[in-house]
């Protein structure tokens, strides 16, 4: 960075020019018992404040809003602050550094052993809606998943695995996205078919120029879809 | 014309001794990373075990964040030139200055060993079945099956009168790469699920379509063959151990346990069942006939058939069980958290017989081959109370500390995860399930008729074998 630029530095900044933005819900009482803590000593703040630029004289928190909250409570005038560049991914990242953001898993192309560690994270939560959750099977299922192709998390409610829609099921968004592939017409593996609706199997079975089977139901569809002698 | 050929590989060979240790001659006494990567390793040990220019890359993209391995190398094909497409390399090897102690044990040899299992288990790394760690002092080779890591050599030190050997060695291995894995699931105590665990891993394996051939070698026991109803056919065990001119094949001796499933759908895998003759002889007669290496052997022509050969180990250490885990590449051990002597038996193997072992494999290849080393133990499910998990804990503690103040061995990495480089204290757990137990009078594994029961053993083919 040119001299010209403050990113990068460790700031002595007034309390006062900076705007909290996102705000990250701490208990009031890891808030106040630190800040009681921190008015005990020289009231430094040496794990700094992570701050971007917005105007001259402004600044806004990226990272660590703890350390905010409790130099707010502490009474202090200014705190130590690292300036940071403005960008999106800057704040994205530091975020997930100051462990106040969870990191999400692509899980399009997710290992078994990532799958199983966001499943531990997730249940050694508290109060976490996935107690009871059998990690092994859960992960196993969802492992072996066709879930390439997955649109959405859905699919993980019918492989009995004890995660259910709903509150379950939300809770994986929480670590779990997809980037899922199209997939191709030529598919005819019976257990990914089974995860299509009717009509997105008649639609496949018209692709295919097949004939007849507009009265078929589910079952029978799968079942004309995977036939290889076809 | 034939003899001049023959002269002028000779020459070649002369010449690629000659610059080895020409090379390593010149080395200063204590060269950086960057000169023993360029005068020894790019000069003359990647010719040595025959890798063109065109075969190497220098700085190889792992695909994990930034992780870079100082080369990546693979033969070419007449379609694909490694250089240029960079695809699916064979091996990995990741050189220290000399100023790194690389000598077996030291700290800086754990940490080099942990960046190139890294490297090895990297998403673009995939394809690679070899790596190797060396400083031009020190030299160890790393085979990779699937998502098993192992040394396939001890970590040996470097002269100018053994590395041409060593080269050589090396060269044979990477050319001749096994496909099969020899597992020898072994605790010397009874009722850890030995048995059970060959006949599910052995399930799961199958089902994930890998080749697979389980050995029932209790033959005092023969809970194997019995669980599958299968027993010995014209060809026995004792007869193919007694060959020793090569008439019996062990191939002649497997027998197939096929499963049929609704839709027509079966699997199968073979299995070399036990064999009474041998329950009926006593030790003293066992060792007049046999030589512990016979099985060894044995299974050496079926190795290029098998994905897995799983051997079912007696609970002792005699004749048998020596045989078995000589034979093998990877011992598994299976122990219970609420019975602490499966725990300190662990212990025992892994300090004292597995070593044994080694030593008596090292004798026998100029000390070229470790032998067969231990994977990390896990706990075979069994309902446990907090109360009773803290102690389980503590007595492995008590045993680690044992091992390093009796013996100086760390055992830390043996009671760990295996593939979690960073945290090593989470033992993997195959959870308690009573379908299994049930399974035993069905003749059939419990992982084909249970799903639960194969997510709980596939969890644990993933720990240990599945990439």
């Amino acid at each position: 960075m040119s001299n010209l630029s403050d990113v990068g530095n460790l700031m002595f900044i007034d309390l006062e020019i900076i705007e909290p933005g996102t705000i990250v819900d701490t208990s009031e009482y890891l808030i106040n018992a630190t800040a009681k803590e921190l008015s005990n000593t020289d009231g430094r703040n040496w794990i700094p404040l992570i701050v971007k630029e917005i105007a001259e004289y402004r600044y806004q928190i990226i990272g660590n809003y703890f350390i905010y909250a409790v130099a707010e409570a502490a009474g202090l005038d200014k705190v130590w602050c690292i300036i940071a560049d403005s960008s999106e991914e800057t704040a994205k990242i530091t975020k997930m550094l100051a462990g106040e953001v969870i990191p999400r898993t692509n899980l399009s192309n997710a290992s078994n052993s990532e799958i199983k560690a966001a499943l531990e994270y997730l249940i050694a939560q508290p109060n976490s809606a996935l107690k009871g959750v059998k990690i092994p099977v859960a992960t196993n299922r969802i492992d072996e998943a066709p879930r390439k192709y997955w649109q959405d998390l859905k699919p993980i409610t019918k492989l009995k695995c004890g995660i259910t829609a709903g509150k379950k099921l939300k809770a994986l968004e929480q670590v779990f996205y997809l980037t899922p592939q199209p997939m191709p017409d030529d598919i005819r593996d019976a257990k990914i078919l089974t995860t299509l609706t009717t009509a997105e199997l008649k639609k496949l079975a018209k692709k295919r120029k097949l004939s007849g089977y507009s009265k078929f139901k589910k079952a029978k569809l799968v079942n004309l879809l995977s036939d290889k002698t076809e | 014309m034939t003899q001049s050929l023959v002269k002028t590989t000779m020459d070649t060979e002369n010449e690629l001794e000659q610059d080895l240790i020409k090379s390593l001659s010149s080395l200063p006494s204590l060269p950086s990373e960057a000169i023993v990567g360029s005068n020894f390793i790019e000069t003359s040990f990647f010719s040595a075990l025959g890798f063109s220019l065109q075969e190497r890359i220098p700085g190889f993209n792992t695909g994990r964040g930034r992780d870079k391995v100082d080369y990546a190398l693979r033969h070419n094909s007449e379609e694909d030139n490694f250089l240029y497409t960079g695809k699916s390399p064979h091996l990995l090897v990741e050189i220290k200055g000399r100023d790194v102690d690389l000598t077996f044990n030291s700290r800086s040899y754990h940490s080099t060993v942990v960046q190139l299992k890294r490297y090895l288990l990297s998403t673009k790394c995939k394809s690679a079945k070899w790596g190797i760690i060396t400083n031009s002092k020190h030299i160890q080779l790393f085979k990779k099956h699937n998502k098993t890591i192992l040394p396939a050599t001890p970590c040996i030190e470097i002269s100018p009168d053994n590395i041409y050997k060593i080269t050589n060695h090396i060269k044979n291995k990477i050319n001749n790469t096994p496909k099969a894995l020899t597992v020898a699931v072994y605790n010397n105590k009874g009722g850890v699920g030995k048995t059970t665990s060959v006949i599910n891993l052995a399930g799961v394996l199958t089902r994930q379509k890998k080749k697979v051939l389980v050995i029932d070698f209790d033959p005092n026991q023969g809970d194997l063959s019995n669980s599958l109803n299968i027993f010995e056919g014209e060809y026995t065990l004792y007869n193919c151990l007694r060959d020793k001119r090569n008439l019996i094949s062990l191939k002649q001796v497997t027998r197939p346990y096929i499963q049929h499933f609704k839709g027509g759908f079966t699997l199968s895998f073979d299995v070399i069942p036990v064999d009474k003759q041998l329950a009926n002889l006593d030790e003293d007669q066992i060792r007049k006939e046999f030589s512990f290496r016979s099985l060894r052997s044995k299974i050496e022509s079926l190795k290029s058939e098998y994905d897995y050969i799983l051997i079912d180990v007696p609970p002792n250490w005699r004749f048998f069980s020596i045989s078995a885990v000589y034979a093998s590449d990877v011992v598994l051990i299976p122990t219970k958290h609420n019975n602490i002597r499966s725990l300190q038996n662990a212990a025992i193997a892994i300090q004292k017989y597995i070593p044994e072992i080694q030593e008596a494999r090292q004798e026998k290849t100029d000390g070229f081959e470790l032998g067969a080393v231990a994977l990390p133990i896990f706990f075979n499910g069994e309902k446990i109370s907090t109360a009773a998990r803290k102690n389980t804990e503590q007595a492995i503690q008590e045993i680690i500390k044992k091992a390093k103040v009796e013996n100086g061995f760390n055992l830390a990495p043996y009671f760990g995860s295996y593939h979690n480089l960073r945290r090593d204290n989470s033992i993997f757990e195959l959870p308690n399930s009573a379908y299994i137990a049930n399974c035993n009078f069905r003749k059939i594994p419990a992982v084909y008729k249970y799903k639960v029961v194969y997510d709980y053993y596939s969890q644990l083919a993933k720990e240990y074998f599945l990439q």
